[in-house]
């Protein structure tokens, strides 16, 4: 089945490289040069894409991450497009787990 | 009540893709008039990553349902219940819906959010999932933020290394424990289903004794049906 934007086996994992438009370039992205970061793996089934979770954390700390989505719908208690609000409720919610999950923190300690 | 994932059967199979196309439609409309919407047409833009965004394998499309209080599950259709929240096709992308999106452990109710493939819906009866199953882990309260978010880093950067096989993941948030899961597209391989238990263990970090269970939407269906007395139970 045919998932719009998957790469298949056996073809080359291309993507089409977005034009620079008139919004400020950011740099590259780190491809296979962060240490412990992306990984451009090679599996049986062809090339993959590979994140590790600490690059994936990382990049959580970008600043075109932290703007919500344009098309983000309101769902009350679910979704906000305010950004201070949720990251009150984050912290506290991580605060709260790692008083729960005694000795198991380092491993689930944010990068913020 | 235990793991039915109730909501998730469908009783008008057939015309699925209408009813879904119709909610969303609902659910999006008012930001999609004031946005990109194309004239005429349902379909959205095709979601790509932004310059110098990191790619992912796969796009992949949050939805969230949530069982209305006060009416009984079978009277209730999946359509009814869930909500597109968004596509996305880069780390960076997925980022900015789930620092937007309140976390497991927050939501109030009975409440599930879904992470799948973009095409992929969240039910049984797709044809990516019909043939499939979904290993099930119960978690006590108070982990599942933890460890939805370490399930979905680890689906969005492929560490389960299965090809094609992963099509999404799902929390649901319970009354007195939470349930994640990872949903495959063939139940039968069992190198899979098996690489698929190991990897879980290694990203989630579960105790040794924690249960896994593999449940195919074929038995997820049949107990549906049988919890709702479709089934002539005298026929069995």
């Amino acid at each position: 089945m045919a998932v719009p934007g998957s790469c298949l086996p056996g073809q080359t994992p291309s993507r089409d490289i977005p034009a620079p438009s008139g919004a400020p370039r950011l740099p590259p992205g780190n491809y296979s040069s962060t240490p412990g970061g992306t990984v451009f793996g090679t599996t049986p089934g062809g090339t993959r894409i590979i994140y590790d979770r600490k690059f994936l954390m990382e990049c959580r700390n970008s600043p075109v991450a932290k703007t919500p989505p344009c098309d983000l719908p309101d769902i009350p208690g679910v979704t906000s497009p305010n950004v201070e609000e949720l990251k009150i409720e984050n912290n506290h919610v991580h605060n709260y787990e790692e008083k729960v999950g005694a000795g198991e923190e380092a491993q689930f300690d944010m990068d913020i | 009540m235990n793991n039915k994932f109730d909501a998730l059967k469908d009783d008008d199979s057939g015309d699925h893709d209408q009813n879904e196309e119709n909610s969303t439609q609902k659910d999006g409309e008012k930001e999609k008039n004031d946005r990109d919407k194309p004239q005429g047409s349902t379909k959205r833009k095709a979601v790509v990553p932004g310059p110098a965004e990191h790619p992912l394998q796969y796009n992949y499309t949050f939805w969230y349902s949530r069982r209305t209080p006060g009416r009984p599950t079978s009277s209730q259709s999946y359509e009814q219940n869930i909500k597109q929240i968004g596509t996305f096709a880069s780390v960076e992308q997925f980022w900015r819906f789930y620092s937007h999106m309140v976390r497991p452990g927050d939501l109030t109710g009975h409440s599930d959010f879904h992470l799948f493939k973009e095409g992929i819906k969240p039910m049984w009866e797709d044809d990516a999932n019909k043939n499939g199953g979904k290993w099930i882990i119960r978690l006590r309260k108070g982990l599942a933020s933890r460890c939805w978010e370490n399930l979905i880093l680890a689906m969005l950067g492929e560490q389960f290394m299965v090809g094609e096989e992963i099509c999404g993941a799902v929390v649901s948030v319970r009354f007195q424990e939470d349930i994640i899961s990872i949903w495959n597209k063939t139940a039968s391989d069992q190198a899979t289903t098996a690489r698929i238990r190991d990897t879980l263990r290694r990203v989630l970090n579960l105790p040794p004794n924690t249960i896994m269970e593999y449940k195919t939407h074929t038995d997820s269906i049949k107990a549906w049906e049988e919890f709702h007395g479709l089934v002539n139970s005298s026929g069995r």
